[in-house]
């Protein structure tokens, strides 16, 4: 819809003027119109310096170079860094964790107990005490009761021990059991004598690096120490050699005879 | 001299047939236009890279959808438009618009060449940095009409089927955010007469 009469109101029309992207009757339109109007005038001043402010606003000019690769073209895609635990399975992610549990649980020696004072939940190589105080723990008639008890029980094995017919098959086991145990046992102990072999020459060479350690710093600090005591000596010996020429400049105004 | 000669439209044609090295010509021709489209909507280099960037990466897995109804720079425009609002949208931020802060007196001197006085340059640093300012706070839609308009010269017509609005409304929007940022150079005590010297 061309028009050729333009309005004052018209700032659609007049923006396009300014951009002279306009159709030429509207053109010709506005074009009378300003000189007839002031105000109108001053508007396209006013928008044509702002048109000029704008140009003052230029981006940064970055190095871009993008290109495009087909995917065809490519022969090592790179792939993102992951890392390699994300790779493997959820299903081995669990079973790793299980065993990772199940041997430190080993280690830690984790032992839950369930007796008559309830869940007992222990770590560590040490004994634990809590038998000795559960058997302490009965008190008055109740220990009275537990004591009788016990003195029964142990009568009951006495006499079952006492009833069971001795034969030779039953020794032959029996026999084999105890040298099952020694060897058991002299097995138990030489790990032992082992592991306390081994933590002795581990601590021995911790001991000697320390050792090592501690003598290289020391060595390092006492060159320091020197270095500092050298400038110190240094400047002292500097200080004294000004102070003396400073006495023996004196010394010699001193000596000059008056005029 | 060839490259020069083929149009976008020919380039166009051959990227759809797979010539990845026709489409490189069309980035190369018009990276810096996107580049300054997505800065001056952004207001951040990283980001306008990003979207520059994306723009292309567009462009090129949805080549064969392009029909040819508009101009591809149009196109090209429609998408980086797309990806500052979405970018906006993500950030729920409005844009910064920064002008660089170290005013190099040299690298001033060697882009306007020895006609203009050091005085002149570095006014015309400071105007920059008051435009990007006032820009920064125009509605987004006044804001894209004008960088449309002002820095890439495209028709009201263009702009209008961009933003998918009557052309009245774009000349309307373009005449807002002038007055606004007339009105906040003036709050600023900068207009371009001063950068000139003819105050």
């Amino acid at each position: 819809m061309m028009s050729t009469q333009f309005h004052c109101d018209d700032t659609a029309t007049l923006v396009a003027f300014v951009y002279d992207d306009i159709e030429p009757l509207e053109k010709a339109a506005v074009s009378r119109h300003l000189v007839e109007c002031a105000r109108c005038r001053d508007e396209v001043a006013a928008l044509g310096g702002v048109r000029e402010a704008l140009g003052a606003w230029s981006p940064p000019v970055p190095e871009l170079r993008f290109t495009v690769v087909p995917e065809s073209a490519v022969s090592n895609v790179v792939r993102p860094n992951v890392p390699a635990w994300q790779t493997v399975p959820r299903w081995a992610q669990l079973v790793a964790a299980t065993l990772a549990l199940a041997v430190g649980a080993s280690v830690a020696n984790v032992q839950v107990r369930h007796d008559a004072a309830g869940w007992t939940l222990t770590t560590g190589w040490m004994t634990p005490a809590a038998p000795a105080q559960a058997v302490a723990a009965p008190a008055g008639a109740d220990a009275q009761q537990f004591q009788m008890a016990l003195t029964a029980l142990e009568e009951s094995l006495r006499r079952e021990i006492a009833a069971r017919p001795v034969s030779a098959p039953a020794t032959a086991p029996a026999a084999s059991n105890v040298h099952a145990d020694a060897d058991t046992l002299a097995r138990v102990r030489a790990l032992i004598e082992a592991s306390e072999k081994r933590q002795q020459q581990e601590l021995a060479l911790r001991l000697t690096q320390f050792g090592r350690d501690f003598d290289l710093q020391r060595r390092a600090d006492l060159v320091r120490v020197e270095q500092g005591l050298g400038q110190l000596e240094g400047r002292t010996g500097a200080e004294v050699a000004r102070q003396r020429e400073a006495i023996n400049y004196l010394i010699r105004a001193g000596l000059r005879p008056q005029q | 001299m060839q490259a020069l000669t083929i149009t976008d439209e020919e380039l166009v044609a051959r990227s759809m047939d797979g010539d990845a090295d026709s489409f490189n010509q069309l980035i190369k021709r018009w990276e810096r236009p996107i580049y300054a489209l997505a800065y001056r909507t952004l207001g951040r280099e990283d980001d306008a890279r990003d979207v520059c960037q994306e723009t292309f990466l567009r462009a090129y897995r949805a080549i064969n959808g392009f029909r040819g109804q508009a101009k591809f720079s149009s196109w090209l425009y429609r998408i980086a438009l797309n990806l500052c609002r979405d970018w906006m949208r993500r950030q729920r931020r409005t844009p910064t618009v920064q002008a660089p802060e170290d005013v190099d007196i040299a690298d001033l001197a060697a882009e306007h060449g020895p006609s203009e006085s050091i005085e002149t340059l570095v006014g015309r640093r400071q105007l920059g940095r008051a435009v990007a300012a006032a820009m920064a706070k125009l509605p987004e839609e006044q804001r894209t009409a004008i960088v449309l308009k002002e820095y890439h010269g495209l028709t009201f017509q263009e702009i209008a089927e961009m933003q998918g609005v009557p052309l009245s409304t774009v000349k309307t929007r373009l005449y807002q955010g002038l007055s606004v940022v007339r009105r906040q150079l003036e709050k600023g005590g900068m207009s371009a007469a001063d950068i000139r010297g003819d105050a």
